[in-house]
């Protein structure tokens, strides 16, 4: 169970957002760029620190006091792919387990190269390979751990759309079959939409509206949220 | 096409120029002499010098990676004072260093009259040999390191925290490794400057003679011939040791 109050200010607004999750679930942050979406997401991650507010996750308190990084019982993809250009393929996705040797021999982490086809790539160096494979290596490597909580910035843009509908499809079978709490960001509907079924959307650093998509959709809470979803 | 001829012109006159005092190891100075007055002397520097400096560079990679990981990485508006503090260091002028320094840890200050009190001398010592070369290299470690640390993307650094890497193991795996080829530049600089350092040193540690100290004691007592074995030595050592460091670097990362 993921709670989080964050209240955070920036150029021109504050952020001022509540966010839960319950277990297993998957909630959609939906709004326009510089809505502070990702001020939300950046915050729970813990790259950046709420002014105030509390960040819970089980019995782990991330906010306050901050909980270092290494602590944090979660995984985070943004639209960079940070891969480590020194390593190989296969060792960027075990980086973050014990033993990634060995751990390359397990089933899971030889199910993450085969559904995301990186067989022909896995002994590369990540520094020498194409973008698309980058999007497929990243992801392996965060869902390598299995985090109990995946947050998702914008993973998706500049990539072709088959490629979108391939990572999305993948996602979709492993957080049924794992149950981890998933919390993706974008700006567009169609692809948050097919991803999470709940939404919450934001507009100038607040939750204006919360529910399913459907609902959302027939009737917008603003009409700057009304606008988005039909120009999305 | 042309243009790209007069630039090699340009480069090839600009290196001769740059290299030219090398052709004074031709020059006719007469019969090359080993040792200046004392025999063994020569040999004795060059050991004083390579075992000194190691040990002093061991202790600048030592106690300055942290602090230039810090300034690079941790440091919030305290940065502009730890700073200036290694500028200090390193604008110091090397004979206002040795003057400083043995006054400093000299017998009438507490801190020298301590040293006393431990059996440490302060000056014309191992000890005063290796503490000068540290002041005089470890501003220079300091700022080349820490450009090299601060040159590795950040956002990698926090991709192997979130990944489950405590700081330790971050700095290993991702820090090190993407730094290295400016960490080995930072150690060149340093050896060659600890190595050829010769204001400072001859203050507080006329002996045990190093190198540069011993060439000018060669120098004042038996002349250029004397001087020309250990100046190729001296050479010799300060410039391949951070080539080598260079290409070993190179060849990992290629």
């Amino acid at each position: 169970m993921l709670d989080a109050r964050i209240i955070k200010a920036r150029a021109g607004f504050t952020v001022e957002a509540h966010i839960r999750l319950g277990a297993g679930e998957r909630l959609a942050l939906f709004g326009a760029s510089g809505a502070g979406k990702s001020t939300v997401l950046g915050c729970i991650a813990g790259i950046e620190n709420p002014d105030s507010g509390e960040i819970r996750m089980g019995a782990d308190t991330m906010f306050p006091p901050p909980l270092p990084l290494h602590r944090r019982p979660l995984a985070y993809l943004t639209q960079k792919d940070l891969l480590f250009p020194h390593l190989s393929v296969a060792e960027n996705v075990v980086f973050g387990l014990a033993n990634g040797a060995a751990a390359e021999a397990t089933r899971w982490v030889g199910e993450l190269r085969e559904r995301l086809g990186l067989e022909a790539i896995w002994p590369n160096r990540a520094a020498n390979i194409s973008g698309g494979e980058a999007r497929r290596v990243a992801l392996a490597r965060m869902l390598a751990r299995r985090p109990p909580l995946v947050l998702l910035d914008e993973p998706f843009v500049a990539l072709d759309r088959p490629l979108i509908r391939d990572l999305i499809a993948a996602l979709d079978e492993w957080q049924r079959r794992l149950g981890f709490m998933l919390l993706a960001v974008d700006h567009r509907a169609e692809i948050l939409a097919r991803l999470c079924p709940q939404v919450a959307a934001i507009e100038r650093g607040r939750v204006v509206q919360q529910g399913d998509w459907n609902a959302i959709i027939a009737a917008p809470a603003t009409p700057a949220l009304a606008q988005l979803l039909t120009s999305a | 096409m042309r243009s790209n001829w007069m630039n090699r012109l340009a480069m090839a006159a600009f290196t001769i120029a740059l290299l030219y005092p090398l052709a004074g190891l031709g020059a006719p100075v007469g019969r090359w002499r080993w040792d200046g007055g004392i025999p063994g002397s020569t040999a004795s520097a060059v050991r004083v010098s390579l075992a000194l400096t190691a040990l002093a560079i061991a202790i600048v990679i030592v106690a300055g990676t942290p602090v230039a990981w810090y300034l690079a990485r941790r440091a919030g508006r305290d940065r502009v004072v730890w700073e200036a503090a290694v500028l200090i260091s390193v604008l110091t002028p090397p004979l206002a260093l040795g003057l400083l320094l043995s006054l400093a840890y000299g017998p009438a200050t507490v801190i020298g009259r301590l040293l006393i009190r431990l059996g440490v001398p302060a000056s014309n010592s191992a000890a005063a040999f290796v503490a000068t070369q540290v002041y005089a290299s470890a501003g220079y470690y300091i700022v080349a390191a820490r450009a090299a640390i601060a040159a590795v993307p950040r956002e990698l650094e926090q991709t192997a925290a979130l990944l489950g890497l405590a700081p330790a193991a971050v700095f290993r795996r991702v820090t090190f490794p993407l730094a290295r080829l400016g960490l080995a530049a930072a150690v060149s600089i340093a050896w060659v400057r600890a190595l050829g350092e010769f204001g400072a040193v001859i203050v507080t540690a006329y002996y045990p003679a190093g190198m540069p100290v011993q060439i000018w004691i060669n120098l004042q007592t038996a002349g250029m011939p004397a001087v020309m074995p250990l100046l190729i030595i001296f050479l010799l050592t300060a410039l391949p040791l951070p080539w080598l460091i260079h290409l070993l670097a190179q060849a990992r990362d290629a």
